[in-house]
């Protein structure tokens, strides 16, 4: 036998009466601490300090105790010396893909003396892989996943919710907002949380653009430490301010959503290690591949002299719009294979703080990595064009507003 | 009772005053620039600890005042206790920090650093959070006592 | 044999599931969707049985394509047990989402769980009159701490489909019991 929804929640009510006993309802310190982390007025300056403690772990652990502390000595001090000695063929065409493609000084054949530099794939592919980009992925599910199993993320997406709002979002999209700054793969799936078409699309151009992957700002915390807090900030600032442009021009609906916010509790230390391991592997499976793959497409595009041809090209755009030296073309073309090589790559190129200010940014919301693209374009090519349109746009209007903040500001 | 609350609200106000002076102590340095030293407090000057840093601190002063009053009440014991959870994030990652350097042997030295490198890390001076620490400890002690009571 | 763990989002469910099943957990992809579930192994009597971690839905008239996907995974297990994964302090939501899945034919157990946060809440229960209102297993659990989920596993056997019929004329019953004498 069926019921129908009345006579089921009659059914419910009266076996509800039968079992249930209600005792005096007393607040307890639990309750009240849930309360605080939710209303605007204690629960964003709570939110603040979360953010806070979660950059700083990060730093800390992924820069300064494991990239730092152990993989740069480890790579630059042994693995790659012992490989640009042992590997035959120096300067030879193989050579410089797989190891060391240095530089030619008054045709003398120089050896990088960094795995930031020598670009093989065996060497900087590697060290980016594991050296910078392993550890940052691990602290960053850690404590993401952290997070989530004391319940502290359904508060944030609450709090957040009026906010996100004048994007034609809710507080939910906080999930793959942040998801996306540990990888934009797992985030672009993420979006189907959000119910309309318009929502989906928004975030995901959103996430696409504006916000950088764990293995970027595991770079970025590696080679411009000093400037990853404005660099996020251009960031944050592009996020809301083109989230607003799109709500209003994309048609369609945005609903609201009831959010269930559960108790605070402990988490279970099985089910993190389970969702870290799942998601570290996952991440890397993607990952590695594409950062081994982008080096030696760009090695072999600078071999046949290409990326040299289309910096020359581009130069007028690069220098006098972005105010951006024109051999960051090459970064920009590995941009489409992996970010983090992209900026790895920057690090290394001759430029004033603001320039690399600006180039890192640049890198940051130009097009997402194929990995990305691959998900987006599973989600529905007119979605996947449309966003390839909007980036166009941003790339160009907020490239040339920076170069204009920075004329302004007299730095550039 | 009622004697013992007052001292207990005493207690907690002081606490957040310091805690609103380090605070303000900290956003002025580092808007100013160069980080500062008073002996073995040491006000970091960058955006980071100092400025972000210094806007937390400066909230769980807040905190504090705003629920010493009463805080036999659960309400305002919350309160506190959200203050003292803000103190030790911004101790408790200062403290991270500190070890993450302390354990590898820097850029020219061996894998692991040595043994009195490895305690130097951990000598003062300290951020302003480290001192108001044992203080955020007592206050939530005494407040989770009293819950476990009611 | 197969048991599907059902409930609400958010009401410990995913905790329960690591409690049967250990570490042998294999995230998949449903199939024509993009979402995801977890199922995994757990003994039974020296027997294999698979557990699947079903995503969470209010009801079995899906709002999202993560409730569909867990009405569509209910409906191809039609011999699988179900354990109901409810949190004690929003008993009634829970029970609507039992109620329809006893009303589709299953052997259904149902799992009070979170039993410290209605205690909390000074809430209670009494789970032998619910059992016998409702003729199917009910077991307070707490998850978290790994309270009664081995006696959930050791009534598992008690689980059998039930006629909502009967209910109702239990609950007929209940309300003028002091007159009529039926239970």
């Amino acid at each position: 036998m069926k019921l129908n929804p009345d006579e089921r929640w009659d059914l419910i009510d009266s076996i509800a009466r039968h079992v249930v006993t209600y005792g005096e309802y007393r607040h307890t310190l639990k309750d009240a601490i849930g309360e605080l982390t939710v209303k605007p007025m204690t629960g964003l300056p709570i939110a603040i300090a979360v953010m806070y403690c979660f950059w700083s772990v990060f730093g800390s652990f992924a820069g300064t105790l494991c990239t730092d502390g152990f993989f740069v000595k480890l790579f630059d001090g042994y693995w790659l010396p012992w490989l640009q000695e042992v590997f035959p063929g120096k300067g030879g065409w193989i050579y410089s893909i797989l190891i060391d493609a240095g530089g030619m000084t008054n045709g003398e054949f120089i050896l990088s003396d960094n795995c930031f530099e020598a670009f093989g794939v065996l060497t900087s592919g590697l060290f980016v892989a594991i050296g910078v980009v392993l550890p940052a992925i691990v602290i960053f599910y850690l404590m993401l996943t952290l997070l989530e199993d004391i319940g502290y993320m359904p508060r944030l997406a609450v709090l957040i919710d009026t906010v996100l709002h004048k994007i034609g979002l809710h507080g939910y999209a906080i999930v793959p907002t942040i998801l996306s700054l540990g990888c934009n793969v797992p985030a672009v799936t993420a979006t189907r949380i959000l119910e309309t078409r318009k929502q989906r699309f928004i975030m995901m151009t959103l996430l696409a653009i504006f916000i950088p992957c764990g293995a970027q700002l595991g770079i970025m915390e590696e080679v411009i430490p000093d400037l990853i807090g404005y660099v996020l900030l251009y960031l944050v600032i592009g996020y809301f301010i083109f989230g607003f442009i799109l709500n209003r021009i994309v048609p369609g609906k945005s609903p609201e959503i009831l959010i269930d916010v559960p108790q605070y509790q402990k988490p279970m230390m099985t089910n993190v290690r389970r969702k870290l391991w799942m998601r570290v592997s996952s991440f890397f499976k993607v990952a590695v591949p594409f950062v081994l793959l982008g080096c030696v497409v760009v090695n072999v595009l600078y071999l046949v002299g290409f990326i040299q041809w289309l910096g020359d090209l581009l130069a007028p755009v690069f220098v006098g719009w972005f105010g951006v030296p024109k051999e960051t073309a090459g970064p920009l073309i590995a941009a489409f294979l992996r970010k983090d090589l992209a900026v790895a790559q920057l690090s290394v190129i001759e430029m004033t703080q603001y320039q690399m200010l600006s180039a890192v940014v640049l890198v940051s919301i130009y097009f997402p990595c194929v990995a990305t693209f691959a998900m987006m374009l599973k989600e529905g090519w007119k979605e996947l064009i449309g966003s390839v349109a909007v980036l166009t746009v941003v790339v160009f209007l907020y490239g040339g507003i920076i170069h204009l903040i920075g004329k302004l500001l007299g730095v550039a | 009772m009622a004697e013992k609350n007052n001292f207990v609200m005493i207690g907690i106000a002081i606490l957040g005053l310091v805690t609103v002076a380090f605070g303000l102590a900290d956003i002025l340095v580092s808007v100013v620039g160069d980080g500062t030293g008073l002996s073995i407090i040491e006000i970091p000057g960058d955006m980071f600890r100092g400025g972000w840093g210094g806007l937390i601190v400066l909230f769980a002063g807040l905190f504090y005042l705003s629920g010493c009053k009463n805080v036999a009440e659960v309400h305002n014991a919350s309160k506190v206790v959200i203050g003292s959870v803000l103190i030790w994030i911004m101790a408790g990652t200062d403290i991270f920090a500190m070890i993450t350097e302390s354990i590898p042997g820097g850029e020219e030295g061996p894998w692991f650093n040595s043994l009195s490198g490895f305690f130097g890390t951990y000598a003062p001076p300290y951020a302003p959070a480290i001192f108001l620490l044992p203080f955020s400890l007592v206050v939530v002690y005494y407040i989770l006592k009293q819950e476990r009571a009611r | 044999m197969k048991i599907l763990l059902m409930g609400h989002p958010n009401v410990g469910k995913s905790v329960f599931f690591n409690r049967l099943t250990g570490a042998n957990v294999i995230e998949s992809n449903y199939s024509g969707t993009t979402v995801d579930y977890t199922r995994g192994y757990m003994s039974l009597d020296g027997k294999e049985v698979e557990v699947v971690d079903v995503p969470g839905t209010f009801s079995l008239d899906p709002k999202d394509r993560a409730e569909e996907v867990a009405v569509a995974m209910l409906k191809e297990a039609k011999d699988a047990y179900v354990i109901c994964v409810i949190d004690s302090s929003k008993l009634e939501r829970g029970l609507y989402l039992a109620l329809q899945i006893m009303e589709e034919g299953y052997s259904v157990i149902i799992a009070l769980n979170m039993d410290d946060v209605a205690e909390d809440k000074n809430i209670k229960i009494d789970n032998q009159k619910l059992e016998q209102v409702l003729g199917v297993p009910v077991v307070s659990t707490i998850a978290i701490e790994n309270i009664g989920i081995s006696k959930v596993i050791s009534r598992l056997k008690d689980a059998k489909p039930v006629d909502v019929e009967d209910i109702t004329v239990m609950r007929a019953g209940m309300n003028h019991c002091g007159r009529c004498g039926r239970t």
